[in-house]
């Protein structure tokens, strides 16, 4: 008896407006919310073993024929970022619970977030892919907001306003991609887009892209990044570059790489540059900068340029790396922005840790990510782009060190100096266990290397 | 004049006064508030055979609401439980219309089947078809209306106030879509 | 019609793009909701076809209007309707703790709060 991939989806919706009746400041609310999401993640991993025994699966709603109904399906891509997503969300929400939520609506918030990501991955129409994208996104928009404090209203309205316009964007390129195909099911619209003019379907794809690329915090769509990472509470900056981070590589991967692969290698040159000013602009910032949240922001900008990167060289190498790439920044950055407010001698091992897998250095599971980056450039043979990718580690290796150097974090009560009231010794092992992953994961990548391999394979899998 | 006096509204201005609006408009307000709600509920019904569905109707509900807000002050409807009630209303309108989401997918249908399927004998009540989906519209009725009759409350509240802890209202309600 | 409807979305969106770039954030929220609406009338000119309403039961011959760009569109409509109701309350809560809705006056806050900022990170730094 396999589980239905809907009812991880379900169980994360109903626990999302259930919660909400309650105040979450509650210790019981709080806990009730964990337990939801570990179930919900355990759902989907049940799910992502059937899938990987037995292929993708696909439901249409309501029992429909699949070109009229709209489909959801399961497949390895969306799977990896579901796994992903959820397991941030849930680490980040467990650290908030034990350091003591502070506003009623945090723990229904993050479960409307992770039905958010959740339905994302799993849908395979375009326009519920927006649907699911903005109960993400609305999530998203109050979070930046908690804790109430005068810089992070100021913080969370720009972030609100900014990737509002994004959405607006993404949704007048789905309305013209229904003009140009007639359809908003993927694989249709994977069918059809080829044989639209190019003009056109160039547009579509270029909106598409902006809107991602704000997601993303890329170069030239980033300003609202910086002042809102270091902005919000440690656990909510987690969730922001950790979970929601992804809906951006997730559907630069999935729209850009599965629906509009000729566009994107059109665009290729565009996404290198860009890419490549991404890396260079965020690494420079990143060393110019005291605050270690700063810091961390702008090596998010940074990172963001690996990923687009690997999409504009492309092909199953290409998106094998994004994918790798995408899932190790995204544990780097929860363990950093967790773990960056604490202090002790075990809170600078996790600095440390965290620090060393985001310049790439071996035992930790970031010297994966790099390196596949590194192997897909080499196979792709073009000395310029490898030329930026080595100044780029560079940069990470020299603003990571730094910040590790700048402040004494194995001293102190467990109290910060920055940021945050969040110092309980729970707390502490939180981060710790996230720093343990990182290590694992970089002892024994085999999981890793298989399900970005999977994930690539079933997005080239799926065009035509 | 500052920019940021421009808003520095006093605070018996802001607010509508009940004197100012006529006892004509109060009697109108008054006298429309259920054939208001009736064409709502004839909406929500009439949406199987014809134009209408739980959204369009709660809508027309909440402008009814709008419209007392109007005439009295948000002062005289904040007394009425039925603005007090509102976002509990949206929350579980939201839990009823997952209901009908998910329920099938436990039997191991897929979501949104709706009973009876297709062809099959429906049960009436007078005009009204009972089928699921009409469940599915009362929740969509209820979160609509809920969620815009909390939203006029919020904005309703908003007249300036010394700067302090403002409490979050109406951020729960977004998540719906 | 079809003329029209692009010279309606292009003055919708380009009311609420020059809006938005206004000092007043009352006024980027109204250029935020112009372009919003933009893209709902964008969604409905996607789907434009003439014919009888897609309402069982239908007469023979006739086509049938697009009925999938009308949902779509009431949904677009619902969340940015949720958005805007948002996105008023947060300009609420910095108009109350900021007494202030000029972004010249919030990026004066910014840079406050900044240097105060930095003062800490450099004490710290010398603990």
């Amino acid at each position: 008896m396999s589980l239905d991939l809907t009812v991880p989806l379900g169980l994360a919706w109903f626990a999302a407006i259930g919660l909400a009746f309650f105040d979450g400041r509650r210790a019981w609310a709080g806990w009730a919310a964990v337990a939801a999401l570990a179930t919900t993640l355990l759902g989907t991993v049940a799910v992502a073993v059937d899938v990987a025994h037995s292929g993708p699966r696909s439901v249409v709603a309501g029992g429909w024929p699949t070109t009229i109904g709209i489909t959801l399906e399961a497949d390895a891509l969306g799977l990896t970022f579901a796994l992903l997503s959820l397991s941030v969300l849930l680490v980040a929400l467990t650290y908030e619970v034990v350091a003591g939520v502070q506003a009623r609506g945090f723990p229904a918030l993050v479960l409307a977030m992770a039905t958010g990501l959740l339905g994302l991955c799993l849908t395979a129409d375009l326009f519920n892919f927006y649907v699911f994208f903005e109960i993400a996104m609305v999530s998203a928009y109050v979070l930046t907001g908690y804790g109430d404090r005068p810089h992070q209203l100021r913080a969370a309205t720009i972030f609100l306003i900014v990737n509002l316009l994004g959405s607006v964007l993404f949704l007048i390129a789905i309305a013209a991609l229904y003009h140009l195909t007639g359809t908003l099911d993927m694989e249709q619209l994977a069918i059809r887009i080829p044989i639209v003019q190019t003009n056109p379907a160039i547009l579509s794809a270029t909106l598409i892209f902006v809107a991602f690329g704000i997601k993303l915090g890329l170069f030239p769509f980033h300003f609202w990044l910086a002042a809102v990472y270091t902005g919000t509470r440690p656990a909510v900056a987690a969730i922001l570059s950790g979970a929601l981070v992804n809906i951006g590589s997730y559907g630069l991967l999935r729209i850009g790489g599965g629906l509009l692969p000729r566009e994107l290698e059109q665009g290729a040159p565009v996404l290198f540059a860009l890419g490549a000013a991404s890396i260079l602009y965020g690494g420079l910032q990143a060393i110019s900068c005291g605050d270690p949240r700063e810091v961390l922001a702008y090596s998010s900008i940074g990172q963001a340029g690996y990923i687009l990167v690997c999409l504009a060289i492309g092909g199953e190498a290409g998106y094998a790396a994004a994918v790798l790439f995408a899932v190790t920044n995204a544990i780097n950055k929860t363990l950093l922005f967790l773990v960056v407010p604490l202090r002790g001698p075990w809170v600078a091992a996790a600095v440390t840790v965290g620090a060393a897998s985001v310049a790439g250095i071996p035992p930790a599971a970031g010297f994966f990510g790099k390196a596949a980056v590194f192997r897909s450039t080499v196979a792709d043979g073009n000395p310029a782009i490898l030329t930026l990718l080595v100044a780029g580690s560079a940069l990470s290796f020299i603003y990571m060190f730094q910040m590790v150097g700048r402040q004494d974090w194995a001293t102190g009560d467990g109290v910060g100096p920055i940021w945050s009231d969040s110092h309980l010794p729970a707390t502490r092992i939180i981060a710790g266990g996230v720093a343990v992953v990182v290590i694992g994961l970089g002892l024994w990548p085999e999981p890793l290397l298989v399900l970005s391999d999977a994930a690539a394979t079933a997005l080239i899998g799926r065009l035509p | 004049m500052s920019p940021s006096s421009r808003y520095q509204v006093d605070a018996a201005q802001s607010r509508i006064d009940p004197s100012v609006t006529t006892v004509l408009t109060q009697t109108v307000a008054r006298l429309l508030l259920v054939p208001i709600f009736m064409v709502a509920l004839a909406i929500l019904v009439k949406g199987y055979a014809d134009v209408g569905d739980g959204f369009s109707a709660g809508v027309v509900a909440a402008l009814g609401v709008l419209l007392q807000d109007v005439a009295f002050g948000y002062r005289a409807i904040g007394r009425l439980t039925i603005v007090r009630l509102a976002p509990y209303g949206a929350l579980a309108g939201a839990l009823i219309a997952l209901g009908v989401t998910f329920v099938p997918v436990l039997t191991g249908e897929p979501l949104l089947r709706h009973r009876p399927g297709a062809g099959e004998p429906v049960a009436h009540l007078g005009a009204l078809e009972l089928i699921t989906p009409v469940l599915f519209d009362i929740g969509v009725f209820l979160v609509v209306f809920g969620f815009a009759v909390g939203v006029i409350g919020m904005i309703a509240r908003m007249h300036p106030r010394p700067i302090g802890p403002s409490r979050g209202t109406g951020a729960t309600g977004g998540d719906e879509g | 019609m079809t003329l029209l409807f692009a010279v309606a979305v292009a003055i919708l969106f380009g009311s609420g793009a020059y809006l938005l770039l206004k000092h007043d954030l009352v006024r980027v929220v109204i250029g935020m909701v112009l372009i919003s609406n933009a893209a709902n009338l964008f969604i409905i000119s996607a789907g434009l076809s003439r014919g009888q309403a897609p309402i069982y039961p239908l007469a023979d011959g006739e086509p049938v209007s697009d009925p999938l760009v009308q949902a779509m569109t009431l949904t677009a409509i619902v969340i940015s309707f949720g958005v805007a109701a948002l996105l008023l309350a947060l300009v609420y809560r910095v108009y109350t703790s900021h007494l202030s809705l000029d972004l010249d006056e919030l990026a004066e806050a910014d840079e406050r709060d900044e240097a105060v900022r930095d003062l800490a990170t450099l004490t710290g730094r010398q603990r």
